[in-house]
């Protein structure tokens, strides 16, 4: 019902807009061969025939343009105004009776169309009229009342797929069209698959946005970032771009192609960084190597770096291929030097494949041998073993 | 038990209780008590003072706050509490023991106290205990002044690991002075005159302190090769003087003191840059890897006091006492 009044509505003021050709002195001839512009008045607007809606305030643009002629004042007038209706003629926003365009000069004026609450479905004609001392002009209006046409969105892309591993930003760029007569303010909306972020922004400006105001018939370029979470799985991902404007909508379904992609990640079972060496033998650590991404990782070699001196090797040293979601143990054999010193100590051990790397900072605390500290109690048992040798020898006297 | 003129019956411990009560109440009642107190408080509390006062302008996370008003050099008075204890506790040592024997001796009471049922062993040992006690208490009461002026001036208390090392170096302390105790009852035991025997046992501690770190250079100093080729060459030298070095107890104490405060010390000898490489600088050592790396120095202290109160028990035996 509502898309037949609006085709009705279109029809009627097509055949409005033929008759209503702005009215001149003389009439326009647009030849570009001719070196010399039409003389004379004229009164000249975009769309002389018009949807009003009941209740509400149209505005509509007049041009009085002064084509020849010696400037002269022009007093202008309305007639014709329905009962009940309140058309004001606003040059520069304020109310206006008379105009003065220079030679060859325009002069903008708006008409400010108040339709009461109670005025009848129907046209309505007004005349609006330029009257200067030498000359004269007329421009009739005409507007519909109730009938118009709703706001029209319309979205478009031309990059509506993309591809991309789950660490990659999506970027679209959508241009927004309001299709309808009159000025709009768009809400944006985005509905993807749980824990996609979206985030809209206008054109190559950096703030956030909600809602756009898009000014009639313009359209405007609009970016939608789209954020993967990142244990995304590979696969296709569609994302609807919504935008609405009273009772308007337009949905544009952009898609995410997500490869797959690895991630190496290097800890151990427990999580502790930290383990104890004894100075020239061999500790054994556990190391978990684990593939946090969605593609399979291949050929993960171990490597490490040790203070000089130290030894350091892996088992195995080579990982064939780690899947997604897959941890591998690696034991990783350290003997501190014959020389080192009591202390703590830093071991990097790194994970190196087909471009993906983790490293890890293992912190060892290198204890000494305690033999010598029993060779201190011998030599302290060694003094007293002599004073009571004295004491057996000499004692008690 | 080899063959002897005289039948030994009975154990060699019989009137150390007495002998011990009596010298540590005849040492704490003394003027000399009175004086080593003034020792302690000037030495001691002293640069303590100093030291908390610039520790509470330094604002920062130290681990081992505590320790460090031990070990801080204060800027007023060069002169860190453990240096003021180095040097002051031989002194106090050599105090109380310097006198033991042959003070008893020229009074002629030595005899008057042998005809009692009372071995000489228990009477050396007694008196070496007693000297000792009385040094523990001196420094024991310093350890304390040191603490509550540390809980009350910096406010906060001190962790379990801090005290424990704290408590490690007040027997370093006391293991130290046992060792210039020692000394100077040999002293006491080998010269009839106590005036002699205080002679030689100061000399000996001005000996150590002031002419053989000059000495023990010098004989370095004669080992040094024309060229030096290598880094062993080099260390070999550093380590000949650091053993030289370690012949005094001052620097045994010293070291053993710096292992014990000073958590981050790794090690007490020369250290090469290839040592250092990957080390945590800063990280301190655990307790135990300290004990065991300040254990030679703590060995050497206590061994030596064995033997050094060994040699004056002998001394001592073969001594005629009856004049």
């Amino acid at each position: 019902m509502h898309r037949v009044t609006a085709l009705l509505a279109s029809l009627a003021l097509f055949v409005l807009a033929a008759g209503g050709v702005a009215q001149a002195a003389e009439p326009p001839k647009a030849d570009p061969a001719k070196a010399e512009a039409p003389k004379g008045l004229f009164l000249l607007t975009d769309y002389p025939s018009q949807t009003v809606r009941v209740g509400e305030v149209t505005t509509v643009r007049v041009k009085l343009t002064n084509s020849g002629l010696p400037p002269e004042p022009v007093a202008l007038a309305l007639s014709g105004v329905p009962a009940g209706w309140k058309i004001d003629i606003l040059g520069s926003g304020q109310p206006v009776a008379a105009a003065m365009p220079g030679v060859n000069q325009d002069v903008s004026l708006q008409l400010r169309v108040d339709v009461p609450k109670d005025a009848k479905p129907g046209s309505e004609k007004v005349v609006l009229s330029a009257k200067g001392p030498q000359s004269q002009v007329e421009l009739p209006l005409t507007f519909t009342v109730g009938s118009e046409t709703p706001a029209k969105l319309s979205l478009k892309s031309r990059l509506p797929s993309l591809r991309g591993t789950p660490r990659s930003s999506f970027e679209y760029t959508v241009s927004v069209s309001n299709d309808s007569g009159k000025d709009l303010t768009v809400a944006l909306s985005a509905q993807g698959p749980a824990n996609f972020q979206t985030t809209f922004t206008e054109g190559y400006g950096s703030n956030e946005i909600s809602s756009i105001p898009i000014e009639a018939g313009q359209s405007k370029d609009i970016k939608v970032k789209v954020t993967p979470p990142r244990d995304v799985k590979a696969g296709d991902y569609p994302v609807l771009v919504r935008v609405a404007a009273e009772g308007a909508t337009a949905e544009l379904r952009v898609t995410l192609q997500i490869s797959g992609q690895g991630k190496l990640a290097l800890s151990t079972k427990d999580g502790r960084l930290s383990g104890e060496a004894t100075v020239g033998k061999t500790s054994d650590y556990t190391l978990v190597v684990s593939n946090d991404g969605t593609a399979p990782i291949d050929e993960v070699e171990m490597s490490g770096s040790v203070p000089s001196g130290w030894k350091v090797e892996f088992n195995p040293k080579t990982i064939q291929s780690v899947a997604p979601n897959e941890k591998k143990d690696v034991q990783v054999q350290v003997t501190p030097s014959d020389k080192a010193i009591a202390g703590d100590y830093v071991a990097t051990f790194r994970a190196n494949g087909r471009g993906e790397s983790s490293s890890a900072d293992f912190r060892i605390t290198v204890t000494t041998s305690t033999i010598w500290g029993i060779v201190g109690i011998g030599i302290i048992a060694v003094a007293l073993l002599v004073l009571l040798g004295a004491v057996a020898r000499f004692g008690r006297r | 038990m080899p063959p002897s003129a005289a039948v030994r019956v009975g154990s060699p411990f019989t009137g150390l209780g007495p002998v011990f009560m009596k010298e540590l109440s005849d040492h704490l009642s003394s003027i000399r008590m009175l004086v080593l107190t003034l020792f302690v408080i000037v030495f001691g509390a002293f640069p303590v003072a100093s030291s908390l006062q610039q520790l509470r302008t330094v604002v920062g996370a130290d681990a081992y706050l505590f320790l460090r008003i031990f070990t801080i050099a204060p800027e007023q008075i060069a002169l860190p509490f453990v240096q003021a204890l180095n040097f002051v506790i031989p002194l106090m040592a050599i105090g109380l023991g310097f006198d033991s024997v042959n003070s008893e001796f020229n009074r002629r009471t030595l005899s008057r106290v042998l005809s009692q049922p009372i071995y000489r062993d228990a009477l050396l040992l007694g008196k070496f205990l007693g000297g000792l006690v009385t040094l523990a208490v001196a420094l024991v009461a310093l350890w304390l002044i040191v603490f509550g002026a540390g809980l009350l001036l910096l406010g906060l208390p001190p962790r379990g690991v801090e005290v424990a090392r704290a408590l490690g170096f007040l027997v370093v302390a006391i293991a130290y002075g046992g060792v210039w105790l020692a000394v100077s009852m040999l002293f006491s035991v080998v010269f009839r005159s106590t005036a002699t025997s205080a002679l030689c046992a100061l000399g000996l501690w001005l000996f150590f302190f002031i002419l053989w770190p000059m000495i023990a250079d010098a004989i370095t100093l004669g080992f040094v090769p024309n060229e030096i080729r290598s880094v062993d060459q080099l260390l070999s030298l550093q380590e000949l003087s650091l053993a030289l070095q370690r012949l005094s107890p001052g620097t045994l104490f010293t070291e053993a003191v710096i292992g014990l405060l000073n958590p981050e010390t790794r090690t007490l000898g020369p250290m090469l840059p290839s040592q250092m490489r990957g080390a945590i600088v800063g990280a301190p050592l655990p307790l135990d890897e300290s004990l065991l790396m300040i254990w030679p120095q703590v060995t050497g202290l206590i061994a030596s006091m064995i033997v050094l109160f060994a040699a004056a028990y002998v001394i001592f035996q073969r001594q005629e006492v009856r004049a």
